[in-house]
């Protein structure tokens, strides 16, 4: 078989839309860990250090370009298999199962992931283009000068209620995408053994699943806590 | 008991179908799920009308011919139970139940609740098979096999292809099934050598008849009636993956 046959078959699509979204998932994981520092009440230094790191490192912006074509590529894939798979049960049931015999979030991957999806626009056109094509206030910290005071946006964007309801419903989308994603991510590889099962399903589900996105929903919360 | 029966009523593949309504009493909860179709259609002869055409063969559970969709479950709700075996003890008094056929573009209906399942049939012929002639019976214990994977191909050959998996599955997915099917090869030293064509011929087979993908939801599992795990469809990813990537 071919590569351009390969990457053309149900499983082939599966595995490009489980690689990338385990690529999605190892982001997430560090975009979390620089986020914390927004919660520092130092006037943005370290966050704002942080953030113009990230924007003048070549290799960073090089992985944050390929960021957002994964992010394309695993939800146009996704989508494509979605629709194939409606095209598969042209006439539907008139009595479904409900959740009897599998879970409801297994069923909503594509509902949560455009709702992720939405969210990521909304998400990038706020805070990724103020920073590097809106004009932001800048400031200097010591040897620091002149850095985009993207903290600043961010704590205002956090004042309206709207706003951090926006992000807490993301973050829900995006938890049950990962409850099911990353257990589904590995079947898809094959990675299914009774030693790891547990193992996989415990990090799944409590780690992708509940801790990250409940890390990203809290500061959005605290910040809108702190400012009333 | 009395009970109200909503029957998916389709002449012919080209027909839009319709759902028709019957009442039948004097059901006994010793009869099976079949049965109560049997006493309905002879009513139906006698009164001139036409039958439910529905298919069955063995009415023991291991042909996988009776395929039912009912009450939104794949042969009923009992568990690994085949429409043949479902008693009417699983239904009270007054209860209506909805029938209807399995729904999948690759298993398009036939009559009533008959649907054409040779896709199946197709699948196992692109690679479910060992194409050498392997001999007579050698003795036993000649070709060494760990007893794990023995047992796992036992379990995967089980595998009655009554399509309940893809009936059940919200994509029609035909996974569960090409997987036992590889699996029971895959797993034993005579399905060895040919096991990198198997898959991309058997997958590319399961693509071409229109089902849909695996979002591993896990229905399948749930509702086939001779228990095949999804660790099956673990093992089908793997061959696949390892032919896609290493076969010449
Ligand atoms: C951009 C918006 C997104 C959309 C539209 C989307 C859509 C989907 C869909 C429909 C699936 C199911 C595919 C299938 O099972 O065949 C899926 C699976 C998955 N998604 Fe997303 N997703 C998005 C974003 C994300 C993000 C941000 C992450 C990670 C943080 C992610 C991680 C995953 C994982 C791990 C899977 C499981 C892959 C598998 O089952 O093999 N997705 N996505
Ligand atoms: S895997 Fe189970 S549900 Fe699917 S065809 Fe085989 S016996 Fe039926
Ligand atoms: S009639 Fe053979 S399995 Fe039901």
């Amino acid at each position: 078989m071919k590569w351009s046959q390969f990457f053309n078959t149900s499983i082939g699509k599966k595995l490009l839309v489980g690689a990338t979204g385990l690529f999605l998932c190892s982001f997430v994981i560090v975009h979390l860990a620089g986020n914390f520092s927004l919660l520092k009440e130092d006037g943005g230094e370290a966050f704002n250090t942080y953030a113009a790191f990230m924007g003048h490192n070549g290799l960073i912006q090089f992985i944050a370009w390929g960021l957002k074509i994964v992010i394309l590529i695993h939800a146009v894939i996704a989508i494509q298999l979605t629709i194939r798979n409606r095209a598969a049960r042209p006439v539907k049931y008139a009595v479904r199962p409900g959740n009897k015999t599998s879970s409801w979030y297994s069923r909503q991957m594509a509902v949560m992931g455009s709702v992720l999806f939405i969210f990521i626009v909304i998400h990038l056109s706020q805070f990724w283009w103020a920073m590097h094509y809106g004009d932001i206030g800048k400031v200097s910290y010591g040897a620091v000068t002149e850095v985009g005071n993207l903290y600043e946006v961010v704590w205002f964007a956090f004042k309206e209620s709207w706003i951090v309801a926006l992000y807490v419903l993301g973050m829900v989308a995006l938890s049950f995408h990962l409850i099911h994603g990353f257990k589904s991510a590995c079947q898809t590889f094959g990675l299914n053994h009774p030693k790891y099962n547990g193992l996989i399903s415990f990090i799944g589900v409590w780690f992708f699943g509940i801790l990250i996105p409940l890390g990203f929903a809290v500061i959005p919360v605290v910040i809108y806590i702190k400012q009333i | 008991m009395k009970l109200t029966l909503k029957v998916w009523r389709q002449q012919n593949s080209q027909d839009k179908g319709r759902f028709e309504s019957y009442q039948v009493s004097d059901v006994s909860t010793d009869m099976s799920f079949l049965e109560l179709f049997d006493v309905l259609n002879e009513r139906l002869i006698n009164e001139g009308k036409d039958p439910i055409a529905f298919d069955h063969d063995c009415r023991e559970g291991i042909c996988g011919a009776c395929s039912m969709y009912i009450n939104g479950r794949a042969h009923g709700p009992w568990h690994e139970t085949t429409t043949c075996q479902l008693h009417m003890r699983a239904y009270n008094d007054g209860d209506t139940i909805v029938v209807e056929p399995w729904r999948a573009a690759a298993f398009p209906v036939i009559k009533d609740l008959a649907v054409d399942r040779s896709a199946f049939d197709r699948i196992i012929q692109a690679g479910g098979y060992i194409s050498v002639n392997t001999g007579n019976a050698v003795d036993a214990n000649a070709i060494p096999i760990d007893k794990v994977d023995a047992d796992a191909a036992f379990a995967a050959a089980a595998c009655i292809g009554c399509g309940a998996c893809v009936a059940a599955c919200k994509n029609s997915s035909a996974m569960l099934f090409t997987s036992a099917k590889i699996s029971q090869l895959a797993l034993l030293p005579q399905g060895r050598p040919e096991h990198k064509q198997r898959a991309e011929d058997m997958v590319a087979q399961m693509d071409k008849e229109g089902f849909g993908s695996c979002t591993n939801t896990g229905a399948c599992e749930a509702e086939c009636p001779k228990g095949i795990s999804i660790t099956n469809i673990a093992r089908l990813n793997r061959e696949f993956i390892t032919a896609g990537f290493t076969s010449k």
